[in-house]
């Protein structure tokens, strides 16, 4: 059955005619062609398909598009400010956090729902969040690192 | 040695398309009029195919075309053409395509290849070599020794051995005469997969002006454009293949995995382009798995430690299709001593068909799976000696002026393994061992590794530089970027050779076979030995073009000039001098006529004196050893029996660091993976060949929280054939983990495991044992 679900995402809004129980990474990757979003397995144990859902970061691949409803959906595409970079990201380009990349997306968004919304968060919490994403290349160290730069780069902005 | 560029942590140029998402990889790309293919696989892992009856699937919505392996008459492969791209009347593995259906949209696909019906007449299934090598076991390909092969290789018609490989040395087992102490063990490093988080996929697309074009997630788009010329019969030309982004490989990517299926498929459909992306379970069931071998292993020494003789029988269960497996045994094979000189050597690897799916490369090549015996064997040996390990190993290290299995003599330029052993026995052997407390045992292990080149007879690396008129650069070159940083290593090396700021400089992004300069294949951890070596003959052709051209313009000869990165100038007189803006597209004189030629220029470099094994399988592999030392410090739980690798030391000669943050990277990556394999990857099948655990909640590879804290440094005695004296680095860490953990837990424990995974349940049972 087909519907009509409607939803912002990166600040725009969009309406889709899918079968609600649609996950929404499909929705995001095929019907609204945002790619950035990544798929690596396929029962919600590798991360890379983390986007933010009303400000939390969940799994798009067993997130059923139905709960994005009326939402606010953020996906790494909508994470820049034209050419600048959210502190997240420019610090995880600068760690050497990124190798294949393939991971990188699902990564700075679960950062992203962390940070922003607990910018205090302890170096327990960012490892606790990190577990949440498998990684192939990096052996994580540069990760942590890049969240931990990301992290004091976001308190000093708070605090202005 | 001094160096502008070299040496200093510059940042990937992909870390900005790869942090905003908007790096494309193979399953982000979307053509006109795309179809999508689902691929049916076995319900037995070696049948016969009595019959496919596609007639219900051919009525589903959205099928376009159900597609058979009936009248697939070609084989294929780089090294043994055994593989077929759709099975045809047997399947040999559990995830051998069997058909396939083609469809508008994936689900349609999937939905429609679920009502293809198959009726099998099974057959016996081998797992395991030493099953299928059993004299009376079925033949896994009956046509054994009648496919073509490399001239170099060995099949055994009416046995299920793909390659057999021998090497000797000296005496070879008669050296054992010689020996006082003679000790004999086996050690098992299991299938695994190399699971880069990105899975396999490609796009075909057959033109109707009967040119292929085709993308995949390939290390390899040469090798696969040569093939499926080669399979349809038209000019290597017409095919063209793309390399978009790769999400990682670690060795699977490489060879031909996926692509000739998808071809198959597509050539059904043409004008219209077939994408097909693996799921994670096709992923470890459809594409190669890595390892699978047991090593056989026997040293003798004499009593003062001096090692004399060794003796090994490589068994690589090599799976259904073993073209890409046999090269993985060699290496395993003449890799087999380590860093030791013997003067006597009996090597034997065996490639063995099993009904797995097929092994292939994986990120070390054979590497940590036999030198994970030889330094297991190194500290049983030091026991039954009575010696210090650390002193029986610095006895036989394959140090300048050794010859290693292969006849090779070492140099200084092989850089320098007592040097890394040093390193890492004063920084983590040098301190008191933690004792054992109320909830943990502690132990601390040690190996040292040694990493050959890996050649073959026209494994070159291939560089297009152009010089543009503001005196920027572009490079072209033919190395898949997989991760490793190969783009950035790229730029220093060109901004040192040419004095031109990397930032300056901008290197190619995707790879596609009808612009990009000849690449062998981008394994090895050989890119920045060879394409760094490409780069600079490249580099010095081209400031040799605006010699020629300034030395028209300052009417002088070539040889009395110098270039700086901005100017061509007289070497007595600087002042007299032209700039590379007026020269990178020759000079225009006064009156308007153009001298000089363009400054653009062409390059390529292989491995010198690369040469195929002589009938004592010994040959020049190329050159470029590395070796290097590492250990592990562990926690032993006592009440779960689970193993923490709290700290990790990696020291490696690589001649030269290019760039600090990107080689730290790779050793951290390569380290993880192996400790993977040490203590939770396998693997795990039933005995009838289906794969129990092809997921990756099933398939546990290494977390943030279980990557050990790692102490990684370098020692930079200069090769000679890489760029400023650079050596490869990307396979290495993977090589010591395994023994270092395996060794610790003796060290912690007294308990001595001869396979890996070591899992808390394996760990648990020898600590009651011993109890």
């Amino acid at each position: 059955m087909v519907e009509k679900i409607s939803f912002s995402i990166n600040g725009q809004p969009r309406e889709v005619e899918v079968d609600p129980e649609m996950m929404l990474i499909d929705v995001i990757r095929e019907v609204l062609s945002l790619t950035g979003t990544k798929h690596g397995c396929d029962n919600a144990t590798c991360g890379t398909c983390t986007v933010i859902l009303n400000g939390k970061a969940v799994k798009s691949c067993n997130t059923p598009v139905k709960k994005a409803s009326n939402g606010t959906l953020l996906t790494i595409e909508g994470l820049a400010k034209g050419k600048e970079l959210h502190p997240i990201q420019k610090s995880i380009a600068e760690s050497g956090a990124i190798q294949c990349g393939f991971c990188t997306p699902g990564i700075v968004m679960e950062l992203y729902g962390l940070l922003e919304s607990k910018p205090e968060a302890s170096e327990t919490e960012i490892n606790n969040a990190l577990n949440k994403h498998l990684c192939r290349c990096t052996g994580y160290e540069p990760i942590q690192d890049g969240a931990l730069m990301a992290q004091k780069i976001i308190i000093n902005r708070k605090n202005y | 040695m001094e160096y502008k560029y070299i040496g200093k942590s510059y940042i990937r140029p992909d870390a900005i398309s790869k942090v905003t998402g908007k790096a494309i990889y193979l399953d982000d790309i979307r053509l006109p009029g795309m179809l999508h293919a689902a691929i049916l696989h076995p319900e037995y892992a070696h049948a016969k195919i009595i019959n496919i009856d596609t007639s219900q699937a051919e009525l589903m919505p959205g099928v376009v075309k159900v597609v058979t392996g009936k009248n697939c008459n070609f084989h294929y492969g780089d090294n043994i053409k055994d593989l077929i791209p759709i099975a045809v009347d047997r399947v040999r593995h559990i995830g051998e395509p069997v058909a396939a259906v083609v469809a508008d949209t994936v689900q349609n696909a999937q939905k429609a290849v679920e009502k293809i019906r198959v009726v099998y007449e099974p057959l016996p299934v081998y797992v395991d070599a030493r099953d299928a090598i059993k004299k009376d076991s079925t033949l896994i390909h009956e046509e054994n020794g009648d496919y073509w092969h490399l001239p170099t290789l060995n099949p055994q018609p009416g046995t299920n051995v793909a390659n057999l490989y021998q090497l000797k040395k000296g005496k070879g087992s008669g050296g054992f005469e010689d020996a006082d102490v003679v000790i004999e063990e086996e050690f098992l490093y299991p299938l695994g997969s190399c699971a880069a988080i990105e899975t396999h996929g490609s796009i075909v697309w057959f033109k109707e002006d009967n040119t292929i074009e085709a993308w995949s997630s390939s290390i390899c788009p040469f090798i696969i454009r040569d093939d499926l010329a080669h399979s349809y019969g038209i000019p290597v030309s017409q095919v063209r293949v793309h390399i978009p982004e790769i999400g990682g490989c670690f060795g699977y990517k490489s060879d031909i995995t996926v692509e000739q299926t998808i071809a198959y498929i597509a050539s059904f459909v043409p004008g219209y382009p077939v994408k097909w992306v693996a799921s994670r379970a096709e992923d470890f069931t459809s594409t190669l798995l890595g390892h699978g071998i047991r090593t056989k292993m026997k040293i003798g020494a004499k009593k003062n430690g001096k090692l004399v003789a060794i003796k090994a029988e490589i068994l690589h269960s090599g799976g259904a299709y073993a073209d890409t497996s046999v090269n993985v045994t060699i290496a395993a094979t003449h890799n087999c001593t380590g860093p030791y000189e013997f003067e006597h050597c009996d090597l034997t690897g065996l490639t063995v068909y099993t009904n797995t799916p097929p092994v292939g490369a994986f990120r070390g090549y054979g590497h940590q799976e036999s030198q994970f015996a030889t330094e297991r064997m190194m500290e049983l040996l030091a026991r039954k000696l009575g010696m210090d390990s650390f002193t029986l190993r610095e006895m036989n290290y394959l140090s300048e002026g050794k010859v290693n299995s292969l006849g090779e003599t070492m140099w200084k330029l092989n850089g320098d393994i007592k040097a890394c052993s040093d390193k890492v026995k004063d920084s983590v052997f040098s301190k008191d061992k933690l004792n054992e407390d109320e909830n943990y045992f502690y132990g601390r292990g040690f190996a040292a590794v040694m990493k050959s080149p890996k050649g073959a007879p026209f494994s070159t690396k291939g560089c297009y530089i152009k010089m543009n008129i503001d005196g920027s650069v572009n490079i072209n070159m033919g190395g898949a970027e997989v991760g490793q940083g190969l783009r950035t290593i790229v730029a220093q090396i060109a901004g040192e050779a040419l004095k031109i700021a990397p930032e300056k400089i901008r290197v190619y992004t995707e790879l596609d076979t009808q612009f990009s300069p000849y690449e062998w294949q981008t394994i090895g951890s050989m890119f920045t030995t060879q394409g760094g070596r490409a780069i600079i003959r490249a580099a010095d052709k081209l400031i040799l073009i605006l010699k020629q051209t300034a030395a028209q313009v300052l009417k002088t000869d070539v040889d009395f000039l110098d270039y700086d990165g901005e100017f061509v100038f007289l070497k007595n007189d600087p002042s007299v001098r032209v700039s590379i803006e007026e020269i990178a597209r020759g000079y225009i004189t006064s009156d308007g006529i153009t001298i000089g030629e363009v400054a653009q220029s062409v390059s390529d470099a292989r491995l010198p004196r690369y040469s195929n094994p002589d009938k004592n399988g010994q040959g020049s592999m190329g050159v470029e050893y590395t070796f290097g030392a590492q250990a592990a410090e562990i926690r032993i739980e006592k009440k779960t029996g689970k193993i923490f690798v709290d700290h990790f030391t990696s020291v490696f000669d690589v001649g030269q660091v290019i760039n600090p943050l990107q080689i730290r990277g790779s050793v951290l990556g390569g380290v993880t993976i192996s400790v993977g394999a040490t203590l939770y990857e396998k693997v795990e099948f039933d005995t009838e060949g289906k794969i129990l655990n092809p997921q990756f909640f099933q398939y546990h590879i290494p977390t943030n929280k279980e990557a050990p804290k790692q102490t990684i440094e370098f020692i930079e005695n200069p090769g000679s054939v890489g760029p400023f004296g650079a050596r490869g680095i990307g396979e290495h860490p993977v090589i010591g983990p395994a023994p270092a953990i395996l060794n610790a837990i003796y060290d912690a424990v007294g308990v001595d495991f001869f396979e890996i995974p070591v899992t808390p349940e394996k760990m648990k049972k020898a600590l009651l044992e011993k109890q």
